[in-house]
């Protein structure tokens, strides 16, 4: 018999099961449609002069497009590390028992959410035109200190105002969300042991809620990588704004945008896979065993073995990563 | 102390006074008098819904109470007594408190994202500030005691349920607490896992600590324990020593619960 030639190499083990596997012609004409639908696609854009792809080429490592993505990046990270940190003391504020710290709390995501980003951003740009002059004092009393409303705030310091706090309104709810998200079980035994609600907020809840607070969160930031291109309204030098002015020079306006546009995939692309990371490194102890990294799963493709977790997966490897 | 101006004697380690306990209209505890000496092994049992989790809920606050008073080691919880007047103690004030009671759920409630000895660590670091090099040493001691010092770098997911809670049972002593609260400690457990949980509380219970457990293990109570109170419906309706009570009880719905779990 076929299958005893090669299925029963080990004695004492069952013979592994041989048998013709299912076949899907489907798949194979609906590729074949696809192929060619794409070669189509490709050949569109490479025989249409529109395109002009020797600009996109120039115009992907020009110094002010190159300038453009530092801005952008730079813009992206510091608001959504107001975003991040604006959001967890909203989340913890609209959570307390506190009345007064809830309603705070519940007032400014009702503003920050309710309004659009751009009327935000516009506002903080022309904060000069309503208060000339900005100052610390004792109101209706003397003043100790004031300064130019347009020296203190700059045109990039407006644009982290206007998308760092609207981000700490959306990032208010999310941490909301994962918080309440984790069983209340965790604070009682927290609380059981003498932790103060600080300690079982920090400690426990919080490390808890981030499997569920990760996966929106680089939404978010992908989000708000392409968001930052709304500072155009405020005439700051980021990705979109250095684009737009090149085609308003050239009027090459599409190989502009393709070369903006292919800047922008290549910054998510990093971005995911960073979350990707974070993700996993969160997922210990609530996964028995940890998902392989794509290098991983890369090695051992080259290696010929089979991809799911086995032994050298199993979570205790880890250590537990000095979270102690 | 001013506090214990008008407290009972206190050679009790737990003491309740007409507790009441009700959630909205309906009321849960009516009027629960108990005492509990020190290094008893005091049994709760009663038919689900009869309030006796809550009542131990109640004794390291997690539940406030309504009216009645109760005092754990001569102080009252919850509550400062100054003449007449209860003030209420601040959440600061009644987590220090906490660290002397030890308490074992049902669901375990071990932390997820710790491994077994990091969950034993994390109290004495993050409450009593011990530096970690000691508290690991004495977390380590601890899970050897309860037989888990091979399991120690595991996360609780990839640990059986009776492996939990004997893990939950370390962490709750690294607080080295002077009482322990089980709160229906095998009851999730597989019928095969409940025997290693109860041969760690019986060790405890050698050793002199004092608990109060909530428990549908009737061998337990008769073999282990020093007092037994059945509850049914928020109130106390028999108790004695173990044995007598399982063996020859007075009341009706003693009989009738006894009759169905026996």
């Amino acid at each position: 018999m076929n299958a005893t030639e090669k299925g029963a190499a080990e004695p004492g083990r069952p013979e592994a099961i041989k048998a013709v596997p299912v076949r899907h012609p489907g798949r194979w004409a609906g590729a074949i449609v696809v192929a060619v639908l794409a070669a189509m696609l490709i050949h569109a854009l490479i025989e249409n002069p529109a395109f002009e792809w020797h600009v996109v080429g120039q115009t992907l490592f020009n110094s002010q497009i190159l300038h453009g993505v530092r801005v952008t990046l730079e813009l992206t990270v510091l608001s959504m590390l107001m975003g991040v940190v604006g959001g967890v003391l909203l989340a913890v504020m609209r959570l307390s028992p506190n009345p007064l710290l809830s309603t705070v709390a519940w007032i400014y995501i009702w503003v920050f959410r309710g309004t659009p980003v751009l009327v935000q951003l516009v506002f903080w740009n022309f904060l000069g035109a309503i208060w000339v002059k900005l100052s610390i004092g004792i109101p209706f009393g003397p003043e100790f200190w004031s300064g130019t409303t347009n020296t203190l705030i700059p045109v990039f310091t407006a644009a982290l105002l206007g998308l760092g706090l609207n981000e700490a309104a959306y990032m208010a709810e999310i941490v909301r969300g994962g918080i309440q998200s984790v069983d209340e079980g965790q604070t009682e035994a927290a609380h059981a042991l003498g932790m103060s609600q600080t300690t079982a907020l920090r400690r426990i809840v919080l490390p808890q809620a981030m499997r569920v607070i990760i996966p929106p969160t680089g939404n978010e930031t992908i989000s708000m990588l392409k968001t930052t291109s709304l500072v155009q309204v405020i005439s700051l030098q980021e990705l979109f704004t250095a684009g737009h002015d090149i085609y308003s020079r050239t009027f090459q306006t599409i190989p502009v945008l393709i070369a903006v546009s292919i800047w922008y995939l290549f910054m998510t692309s990093v971005l995911t896979v960073g979350q990707y990371y974070v993700e996993r490194y969160y997922a210990r102890g609530a996964n028995r065993v940890l998902p392989p990294t794509p290098l991983q799963r890369l090695r051992r493709l080259i290696a010929g073995k089979p991809t799911p977790g086995t032994k050298s997966d199993v979570v205790p490897g880890l250590e537990g990563g000095g979270h102690v | 102390m001013t506090e214990q101006s008008d407290a009972p004697a206190g050679d009790a380690m737990v003491r309740a006074e007409g507790v009441h306990k009700s959630y909205g209209l309906v009321e849960v505890l009516k009027g629960i008098d108990l005492q509990v000496r020190p290094r008893e092994v005091f049994c709760l049992v009663g038919p689900s819904g009869s309030g006796k989790s809550t009542f131990l809920r109640c004794i390291n606050h997690l539940e406030k109470i309504n009216a009645g008073r109760l005092w754990v080691d001569g102080e009252l919880v919850g509550y400062r007594q100054k003449g007449e007047k209860l003030y209420e103690l601040r959440d600061r004030e009644v987590a220090v408190k906490r660290r002397d009671i030890g308490m074992v759920f049902q669901r375990f409630n071990l932390f997820p994202h710790m491994t077994a000895v990091e969950n034993v660590m994390e109290a004495p670091v993050q409450v009593k500030k011990r530096s970690k090099g000691e508290a690991r040493d004495q977390a380590m001691a601890l899970l050897e005691r309860v037989g888990m010092a091979d399991k120690a770098r595991n996360y609780p997911s990839q640990l059986s349920g009776g492996q939990q809670q004997r893990v939950a049972i370390a962490r709750a002593l690294a607080m080295q607490p002077k009482l322990m609260l089980f709160d229906e400690p095998t009851s999730a457990l597989d019928p095969e896992l409940v025997g290693e949980v109860l041969d760690v509380m019986r060790g405890l219970a050698e050793e002199g600590m004092t608990m109060i457990v909530v428990t549908h293990e009737m061998g337990f109570a008769r073999e282990v324990g020093d007092a037994l109170v059945f509850m049914d419906d928020g109130v106390v309706v028999e108790s004695g020593s173990p044995r007598e009570v399982l063996a020859n009880p007075r009341h009706e719905r003693t009989k009738a619960f006894l009759s169905k779990v026996l």
